[in-house]
């Protein structure tokens, strides 16, 4: 009991005025922008697709860039809820990209039904899983960095969901930058691998994250 | 209960603003809520203390992630399960880890301790590099000539522990000699 006494003591004295953390929306937009920012940047260095008005015409296209888009916005979200210690007390909202993630695979369900005939395999393979996991360093790097900052008790999910939403930004920046109208291409090389990243992101979010 | 739980909101928000008595009180009463807590979770009290205090460090390190706005208990909750859960970790992965294999427990028990090949003058220098318990134990049977059974009776170890570092010493002393 005199130790507790003796270290609370301690811990009195050596406070000071202290500023909060920002609240989680306020953090997931500073977030959002930052890493909106840099997809324009990419789009503006690598250009868009030349056939991006004839994709746009395409629902199943612009359907599954909006559902991507949703991934990213609820994983960014939820990544900050979890970087504090009480999940903000909003742990509802955090099951948010449960919901996105379903709807986009229902959406990639469709958009694969409707390639039909399937449009033609590109020639290049892994290249584009490259390309996605080099566009997401900077967003990764920048999210876990934050999160260091903060206190998450969950920090294998916290880490796995910061990936996820780094690489969905990745894959979204490629999808708008790549001629590719194959869905079995982009199911195999842009998707599978992003959430394979987001598994990986579990590992590291232990190794990086843990406080 | 409302008083109270309204007054750590209030207490934090002082203590954000630099408040040191509101600060001390605040921890104080942490302290006080999360005592029976981690007594229902923990036998020993000097564990119970030991984790209190990283609780109360843990919560030190990270009150920039409370504002004050939302209720105190559940964010104290949420770093006091967080480090109980680290500490029964640790606790049991170390447990696991000093944990030997039953073959080596099984040949260990076949021998007989108490029969030495040399005497216990030649390697007492030796036997003195020994962890401590270790040490006693080995003298009490080999300089005193006490049974294993008597040695645990007198030290307060089960019989088959004491055959364990009986085992583990002459290992290491075995280990020792052929240097």
């Amino acid at each position: 009991m005199d130790n507790i006494e003796q270290l609370i003591k301690t811990l009195s004295n050596d406070t000071a005025k202290i500023q909060p953390a920002p609240h989680p929306y306020l953090l997931s937009l500073k977030w959002a922008v930052a890493t909106v920012a840099y997809l324009s940047l990419l789009l503006v260095i690598f250009g868009l697709r030349p056939d991006f008005l004839q994709a746009i015409e395409n629902p199943w296209f612009v359907v599954e860039i909006l559902a991507l888009f949703s991934i990213f916005v609820a994983t960014l979200v939820t990544t900050s809820l979890l970087a504090f210690p009480d999940i903000h007390q909003k742990r509802a909202i955090a099951f948010a990209p449960i919901l996105m993630v379903s709807m986009f695979l229902v959406v990639i369900f469709f958009a694969w039904n409707a390639d039909h005939p399937p449009a033609s395999l590109p020639d290049h393979t892994y290249e584009c899983t490259l390309c996605i996991i080099l566009a997401s360093l900077l967003p990764a790097v920048w999210t876990f960095y934050s999160l260091r900052k903060l206190a998450s008790v969950h920090y294998r999910l916290a880490g796995g969901l910061a990936l996820l939403s780094a690489t969905s930004i990745g894959a979204l920046w490629l999808r708008l930058y790549e001629v590719n109208d194959s869905i079995i291409h982009v199911v195999e090389w842009h998707y599978l691998p992003m959430f394979v990243i987001g598994l990986i992101g579990l590992w590291l979010g232990e190794i990086v994250l843990k406080w | 209960m409302t008083k109270i739980a309204s007054d750590l909101e209030t207490l934090m928000q002082q203590a954000l603003e630099g408040d040191k008595h509101a600060y001390a009180e605040l921890l104080r009463e942490t302290a006080h809520f999360l005592r029976p807590f981690l007594r229902q979770k923990l036998q020993a009290d000097s564990e119970v203390d030991d984790l209190l205090q990283e609780i109360l460090l843990s919560i030190h390190k990270v009150r920039h992630t409370y504002d004050g706005m939302r209720p105190y208990k559940p964010w104290a909750f949420a770093i006091a399960k967080y480090r109980l859960l680290d500490y029964l970790r640790n606790h049991y992965a170390d447990r696991l880890h000093s944990a030997i294999d039953m073959s080596v427990l099984e040949n260990a028990l076949q021998d007989n301790v108490t029969e030495y090949r040399i005497s216990y003058e030649s390697i007492s220098g030796e036997v003195s590099k020994l962890p401590e318990k270790q040490a006693l134990i080995i003298r009490m049977m080999h300089q005193e000539g006490y049974t294993a059974k008597e040695v645990a009776e007198k030290i307060g170890m089960t019989e088959s522990a004491v055959k364990v570092a009986a085992h583990r010493a002459y290992k290491t002393l075995k280990h020792q000699l052929e240097e």
